[in-house]
């Protein structure tokens, strides 16, 4: 107890002259010797290429130039972005990628949950049936999907001919009104099982003498869903929730495999049109402002996620 | 308030016999003890009265009903867990409303019921409070008072004391014991432990491999076992039960020992070794009914300190007598150490004798 209150006042403070502080650090030295490798490979890795990519987005890169002869230009990389319409478009995609994929998937991994919770025989199959679309491959599973949409030889295209629901295949991934929710509905299909485990577990700690005590309450089985099952899963569902949505964020391989972004841009969601600026135009200055306003984005969900971590139960969802 | 009637009860789990032929009456108003070692079948028992599983055989009675069929919330019966199953995101107030709010009460009966519950148990101060926020003690209290505001015709306790600390559970159990007294409640009470069963209860039913062994108020059943598992389970510290040989018939019955000393029996307890179904005979005794002498006695029989436990104003002392240990209580002037010989008097009229083959105590009549 000591130690750990200890540790943490110099960097909370951040009062460095002071004398007990530096007497603190200089006590911990061992411990702070164990964390240094860490600490070392962290700024490497992860800071250093954070400072340069703030840096570079302060740069213009021509393709002409090299890369040592960028050109600075100020915050003229950001006012480019957030004025072009394409930036709207992504930003839109991103968005509707990712709140669809979040909310549906959880939905989906809920009900699975809770599903599998009773016993029935072939549970055990059925789980292990389930959790395939999470385990493979995501580029196997992009290339699998591709086959399954497309226009002439997908099986769903043959399957609605068949049923005389529609006269021709419909071109699902080819078109800028249909790909978007194609690819979601990809993208659920693999993460769902990640949202069923995770409340599985959760569901497996709710207390049996709980529910047992709402059964003689009176509650009938929705009300003990509603008043013992679902309160004690709010944490749980909060990380998935958070867990899902920074994924979805950050989803690169389903779309850049399935469309690369396209039909004109109504795919791209953030990550695939930064990759595209930097790797396909060589535009390094665009897409690492991209990537600084990404990285804000990502670090206000990463202090959510952080605090829901950190068990915060304050809050009465009153009934 | 109602009585409740166990007839022939009989759970079974594939062929795993939890609860086995279990019948007994629960008077309006009284308060009894289901006591029983783990998987004695008492927890079952409890289960099976408050409809959370299915009866196999039998039937359970609560008032003139017969509530086999009837879900929980049907059988007018109320139940406070051992870990008090508090609703961990509500509040006190509403974790006690929400037994009133499932039966669709209006806003103030409920309002009135819950603040009487609470001025009941003395804990109007807590209602804003959440379960984390509340001590062990308060946390079973507001348990208590869930159960209390349905009004139902019995309570239903599973082991409610158990988790908390020695102390407060001393405390809660002379407060569950008001509690019953004052509300003229029927209680159904389950417990490991049997000074709690002793301490509180009108009637114990003593269980043990799913079978009722004795039913009977706490003092007949600490007076007079009915077998040898009873008269090891009930007091404590237990009763000694040394296994011996009865010899001798008539004035010259007597149980005799591998380690060569006998003991003569009374005319009343020679007459009870004869109805015994072989020879083999187990004496028990209390520790309050054996005398300890540091010398050879007349009648008094020799055996081996083993350990010395003073506790204050008595001290225990175990020994070894024919292979079994034997525990004496003396007052705590008297000293005595490991390994030293001593020797023990029976008081004839307080020993207890079991058949050594049935378990069962023998009767002289």
């Amino acid at each position: 107890m000591t130690t750990a209150s200890g540790r943490a006042e110099p960097s909370r403070t951040s009062k460095p002259a002071e004398p007990g502080a530096l007497r603190l650090i200089w006590q911990h030295r061992v411990d702070y010797a164990y964390v240094l490798p860490s600490i070392v490979v962290m700024m490497i890795v992860i800071a250093y290429p954070i400072y340069y990519t703030i840096d570079l987005s302060f740069f213009k890169t021509p393709p002409s130039l090299q890369l040592r002869d960028k050109i600075f230009v100020g915050m003229e990389n950001y006012g480019a972005i957030l004025q072009s319409d394409v930036f709207w478009r992504v930003t839109w995609n991103t968005v509707v990628w990712t709140v669809a994929s979040t909310v549906i998937a959880f939905a989906l991994g809920f009900g699975a949950a809770l599903a599998l919770h009773r016993d029935f025989i072939g549970r055990g199959v059925l789980r292990a049936i389930l959790i395939i679309p999470w385990v493979i491959s995501a580029v196997a599973a992009s290339y699998i999907w591709k086959w399954i949409y497309h226009s002439d030889f997908g099986v769903i295209g043959a399957v609605l001919v068949e049923l005389g629901i529609t006269s021709r295949p419909p071109n699902f991934i080819d078109n800028v009104n249909t790909v978007l929710p194609a690819l979601i509905v990809v993208n659920i299909w693999r993460e769902f099982p990640f949202a069923m485990i995770m409340l599985m577990a959760g569901l497996q700690t709710v207390p049996d003498q709980l529910l047992r005590a709402a059964k003689v309450d009176g509650a009938n089985a929705w009300q003990r869903f509603w008043h013992v099952t679902f309160p004690h899963l709010r944490n749980v569902s909060t990380v998935t929730i958070l867990l899902l949505a920074v994924a979805n964020f950050n989803s690169f391989i389903i779309p850049w495999i399935m469309t690369g972004g396209g039909p004109s841009n109504a795919s791209h969601i953030w990550i695939t049109h930064i990759y595209e600026l930097a790797f396909g135009r060589q535009r390094w200055g665009v897409a690492s402002a991209y990537s600084v306003l990404l990285f804000l984005i990502l670090m206000t969900l990463g202090y959510f996620y952080v605090r829901a971590l950190g068990g915060n139960e304050s809050k009465d969802r009153g009934t | 308030m109602a009585h409740v009637v166990l007839k022939d009860l009989v759970k079974t789990y594939g062929s795993f016999h939890a609860v086995n032929h279990v019948s007994l009456t629960v008077n309006d108003g009284e308060f009894v003890a289901l006591v029983g070692p783990s998987g004695c079948g008492k927890t079952t028992t409890l289960n099976l009265v408050a409809g959370l599983i299915p009866v196999t055989s039998g039937d359970i009675m609560i008032g003139d009903r017969i509530v086999n069929d009837l879900d929980p919330k049907d059988r007018d019966i109320a139940m406070v867990f051992q870990n008090y199953a508090l609703y961990p995101q509500k509040s006190v107030y509403k974790n006690l409303a929400f037994p009133l709010q499932m039966r669709k009460l209006t806003k103030e009966e409920i309002d009135r019921k819950v603040r009487d519950a609470a001025r009941v148990l003395d804990m109007t101060h807590l209602l804003e409070r959440k379960p984390r926020e509340l001590s062990g003690g308060q946390q079973q209290r507001v348990a208590l008072g869930r159960a209390l505001v349905r009004d139902p015709a019995v309570f239903l306790m599973d082991e409610p004391l158990s988790n908390l600390d020695a102390k407060l559970r001393v405390q809660m159990r002379s407060e569950i014991k008001r509690f019953h007294q004052d509300l003229n409640a029927t209680i159904i009470y389950v417990t490991h432990d049997q000074l709690e069963a002793v301490t509180m209860a009108d009637r114990m039913a003593v269980m043990n491999g799913g079978f009722l062994q004795q039913y009977d108020a706490p003092a007949e059943v600490f007076a007079n076992p009915v077998n040898m598992f009873v008269a090891s389970f009930v007091g404590s510290p237990a009763m000694s039960l040394v296994p011996l040989e009865a010899s001798g018939s008539g004035d010259t019955a007597a149980l005799t020992s591998a380690e060569g000393w006998t003991l003569p029996l009374s005319a009343e307890n020679a007459r009870k070794v004869a109805r015994a179904t072989s020879r083999k005979i187990v004496l028990g005794a209390r520790h309050s009914t054996i005398r300890l002498h540091k010398s050879a006695e007349p009648g008094a029989i020799p055996a081996k300190v083993y350990t010395v436990e003073p506790t204050g104003d008595i001290t225990f002392v175990q020994a070894f007598l024919s292979g079994s240990i034997v525990n004496i209580s003396v007052p705590a002037s008297v000293h005595v150490s490991p390994d030293e010989m001593i020797w023990l008097e029976f008081d004839q009229a307080r020993i207890h004798l079991f058949d050594g083959e049935t378990e069962m105590a023998l009767k002289a009549a």
